[in-house]
């Protein structure tokens, strides 16, 4: 066994087996044997190895004793929402509040596989445990999650908000969301990550979704960590024709993310948004890697990730788009803007196009630049001091990401969030 | 009928060449196949080189033996066996022709559509150029007017023994033997190649060329160039080849390193028309290049480059921007038919202050190849101010070709401005129609929308070299619109 291989062994060794996901997690269990663990050698891994995590092996929390006190189960004031809360992987059954309507299955997921709603050999959809090491970790130790589906035709009359909570040292939680939005149905999903300070170890979190024919899923998806947490996120969502997908993803604090997000056209005329923003400080890590697969006619996407690099951060971004053979007429826009705010801080940035079909429009823009300085001196003569100033061209910058979340309360809360953190005004 | 032409090709291209005293006159001096010492040793001792080189030469094979072939690239092809191919072979000797009409027919077709002169058609044969046939430089020209400036122009053999002091201090210096696979198997194994030294203040007075040709058969080519530009000195160098047809594949592993010392500035162009195999894929050459450029203080290096030919194509002309103010270009056409494969791009590597960087890359695809750019723009802690633009267009012929877009983009400076677009989209059918309507055929018209697509880069050729790369882009799309 390779030294790289060993310190791996080493990481997992305290993780408890999923319990109720049996047969993946045996399916995960020998790929993490095969599958080689990422490295700075491994392309997809080149710009966010592995290595920090793995110098500390981390356990599965034991069974939690209730929600802390101190932290409220919506995070979001003002958001009027369903709510399911997760503590280190496992559902506070407790603290959660479930939509019950007809049409609408909104459970945890061991509930869901132990009442026999998932299918046996249908316990995984994205086969992430095929592809990757993460993926392997993550489905031979997946715990609980969000299971939610909606019959044909349902809209969902308020979104789910599932809330995950990190707390303690070197803990390990592998939480799992499954949706699945049936034909011209509709639902919005909150996906909020919090963890205080001194919490460590990692989330390896994988959600599952299946949009079906003309339905709407859209997700609005906040991480925001305290404390040193290695997060590691893997979305897998399938399109049917004339649907929509959309995904805001934020990251407003985190030690180390990696967000690995995949979306895939299977019936024509769908449309897919992935847009999110990213401003780490600090020593901090943001990795966005994402995944446009058109693989039938007539669809389009678009994508648009901003990202504000400060102190000694590190920032990457890599958005793969595949059009396939036969996928004409698709039109894909993929963007990438960045800010090097401080000397030290870097992005690495790879917007790839993988184009099989000639009649397509596609086009990818990626650019590293700075502040404008004219615009700077524009709002100061008008006697706005600095750092209002560079605030002001902050918001504007990552603006452009924020007005399309499905929820205003979410928007505004990144925001406040934001301006905490950044000293914004 | 392949093999009659490709004689008639090695004619009329050595023909000439044995009047300027190539000595050997064994029909064919070649080393037996294989991969070892022994053969690296018999290289050295043909070519009478110095112990320090011999040396250099088994630390890159002993580095190579222990590398991997590299997988990233966006290729498929089968991996070439070392062991079949020989390594050192002098070209035949053929008797002069009379006139041009011992000439191929075939092959003056083609000339006569590049639209290349009688007189030219002539010189190509082997004259004005500094022709590298097979692995040994056959002649070498324009000489004794460049060296009443002091430049040295010559075959890389020739280099080795007349100015070792120039080789030994720069061979290797940009693209060291460890760089890569291809680049120490070239270090271990390489017969000849170019060498070109500008003097300080130095304004070359006329584009310096080598036609590079493959023609033994089961002949790798590893040709090594070395160009130094010094210290306010200015050189355009032409790289051109065309490589007769044949069914195995042949490998193609050339380096090429450029010096660019303070204020100098080196402008290289290469026209690449490789056989690229039949429409099934068959045959075809391997092209895996290394080429690398270093710009010291205020110099600039441009890289033009007008890819059609090779089976696979694997290739990243780069420049390093270590001197503050230094300046990098690259401009590439690359156009891929049928079977062809190509992955291929640029780096600019921003060490340097105020370094400016442009890449422009147009790809064409066409038939059922897959066309790819991967390029890398690295902007590193000191290089205060630096400024990148990069843009990579593809146009798509056909519905079962693909166009791929990989761009490395690292920024680990705050004031350095960095910009990447690409777009991917069909050739117009409205604008074919235009053409049509104007009694213009479909093969006219896609030669002219092509040209008006690559423009950009052609117009970085040098003149003579435009008008040839022009037609070529021509030649290579004709029937691929499907």
């Amino acid at each position: 066994m390779s030294a790289a291989n060993e310190k791996a062994h080493a990481f997992v060794a305290g993780l408890a087996a999923s319990a109720g996901l049996a047969p993946l997690a045996e399916a995960g269990r020998q790929a993490m044997t095969d599958l080689p663990v990422p490295t700075r050698k491994s392309e997809r891994w080149k710009y966010s190895p592995l290595t920090p995590m793995l110098v500390t092996p981390v356990r599965t929390a034991p069974a939690h004793e209730g929600w802390p006190k101190d932290v409220p189960t919506n995070p979001i004031p003002g958001l009027d929402a369903y709510r399911i809360v997760l503590l280190n992987g496992q559902v506070v059954a407790e603290a959660c509040d479930l939509p019950v309507a007809d049409g609408v299955v909104c459970i945890p997921l061991l509930q869901a596989m132990a009442e026999g709603r998932i299918g046996a050999g249908d316990e995984d959809w994205s086969a992430y445990h095929t592809r990757e090491w993460v993926g392997a970790v993550h489905a031979a130790h997946a715990q609980d999650g969000l299971f939610l589906s909606l019959e044909s035709g349902v809209v969902l009359d308020r979104p789910v908000l599932v809330h995950h909570h990190t707390t303690g040292e070197n803990v390990a939680s592998c939480p799992r969301h499954r949706l699945q939005v049936g034909a011209n149905a509709e639902a919005e999903v909150v996906l909020w990550s919090s963890a205080p300070e001194g919490a460590s170890g990692m989330v390896n979190a994988v959600l599952e979704g299946k949009v079906g024919a003309g339905a709407r899923l859209g997700v609005d998806k906040v991480q925001h960590e305290h404390g040193a947490v290695f997060h590691l996120a893997h979305e897998h969502v399938t399109q049917d024709k004339d649907s929509t997908f959309r995904i805001h993803t934020v990251t407003v604090q985190g030690h180390w993310v990696r967000n690995e997000l995949n979306a895939l056209q299977h019936g024509s005329g769908s449309h897919t948004i992935m847009h999110g923003a990213y401003l780490p400080k600090g020593q901090e890590h943001v990795d966005n890697h994402t995944t446009m697969d058109h693989t039938v006619p007539h669809c389009t996407s678009s994508e648009l990730y901003k990202g504000i690099l400060y102190d000694r951060s590190t920032g990457v971004f890599n958005g793969k788009v595949f059009v396939r053979e036969d996928a004409q007429l698709t039109n894909a826009y993929q963007q990438n803007a960045n800010i090097v705010a401080d000397a030290g801080a870097s992005i690495n940035a790879k917007p790839e196009l993988e184009i099989y079909a000639d009649d397509v429009k596609c086009s990818h823009g990626c650019t590293v630049g700075q502040f404008d300085e004219e615009a700077l001196f524009y709002l100061k003569s008008r006697g706005i001091a600095d750092r209002a100033a560079r605030a002001l061209m902050v918001q504007a910058f990552i603006g452009d990401v924020l007005e399309g979340f499905g929820q205003d309360e979410v928007a505004q809360e990144v925001e406040g969030l934001l301006a905490d953190r950044h000293g914004w005004m | 009928m392949a093999n009659d032409g490709e004689d008639k090709i090695l004619e009329e291209v050595t023909g000439k060449a044995y009047e300027f005293g190539f000595t050997t006159d064994i029909d064919s001096d070649k080393a037996p196949a294989g991969l070892n010492e022994d053969i690296i040793r018999l290289i050295s001792t043909k070519k009478n080189e110095p112990e320090w080189l011999l040396e250099w030469r088994l630390k890159a094979f002993d580095t190579w033996q222990a590398m991997v072939e590299p997988e990233w690239p966006h290729l498929q092809y089968e991996k070439p066996d070392f062991q079949a191919i020989s390594y050192y072979s002098a070209p035949k000797q053929k008797k002069e022709l009379a006139s041009m009409d011992e000439v191929d027919p075939e092959l003056r077709k083609t000339m006569e559509k590049l639209g290349i002169s009688l007189e030219e058609q002539k010189r190509l044969s082997g004259v004005a150029v500094d022709f590298v046939m097979d692995s040994v430089s056959v002649a070498t020209s324009f000489k004794d007017k460049l060296a009443e400036l002091g430049i040295i122009f010559c075959s890389m053999s020739e280099a080795v023994q007349e100015h070792p002091e120039l080789v030994k201090k720069y061979i290797g210096s940009v693209v060291p033997v460890r760089d890569n696979y291809y680049a120490a198997l070239n270090s271990a194994v390489f017969t000849d190649g170019s060498f070109c030294y500008i003097p300080k203040g130095v304004k070359c007075p006329m584009e310096l060329s080598t036609y590079f040709r493959i023609n033994e058969s089961g002949t790798g080519q590893f040709e090594r160039t070395l160009v130094i530009a010094d210290e306010s000195s200015y050189v355009s160098y032409l790289e051109g080849c065309t490589a007769p047809q044949r069914d195995e594949n042949q490998l193609h592993a050339a380096v090429v390193e450029l010096v660019a010392l303070d204020d100098a500035e080196i402008k290289y162009s290469t026209v690449q028309n490789w056989y690229p195999g039949d429409e099934e894929g068959k045959g075809g050459v391997y092209n895996f290049v290394t080429k690398r450029g270093i710009c010291h203080t205020r110099s600039k290096i441009s890289w033009t480059q007008v890819e059609t030919g090779s089976a696979v194509t694997w290739k990243y002309p780069s420049c390093v921007l270590k001197g503050d103010d230094s300046v990098g270009e690259f401009y590439s056409v690359a156009v891929t038919n049928n079977m062809q494969q190509a992955d291929t791009g640029t780096k600019m590597i921003h060490l340097g202050k105020r370094t400016r960087s442009t890449i422009i890359s147009k790809g064409i695809s066409a038939g059922k190849s897959q066309n790819s750019y991967r390029g890398l723009v690295q902007i590193m802690p000191n290089a205060d101010r630096a400024r990148n633009f990069s843009q990579c267009d593809s146009l798509l012929m056909t519905d079962r070709c693909g166009a791929h877009t990989f761009p490395y983009i690292e920024t680990k400076n705050p004031t350095a401005q960095v910009e990447h677009e690409a777009t991917t989209s069909k050739i117009g059918e409205d604008q074919i129609f235009y053409c049509l309507q104007r009694g213009i055929d479909e093969e006219q018209a896609i030669s002219l929308i092509v040209n008006g697509y690559a423009k950009d880069v052609l117009n970085k050729l040098p003149m003579e070299f435009a008008v040839e790369a022009q037609k070529l882009l021509a030649i290579s799309l004709e029937g691929s619109v499907g």
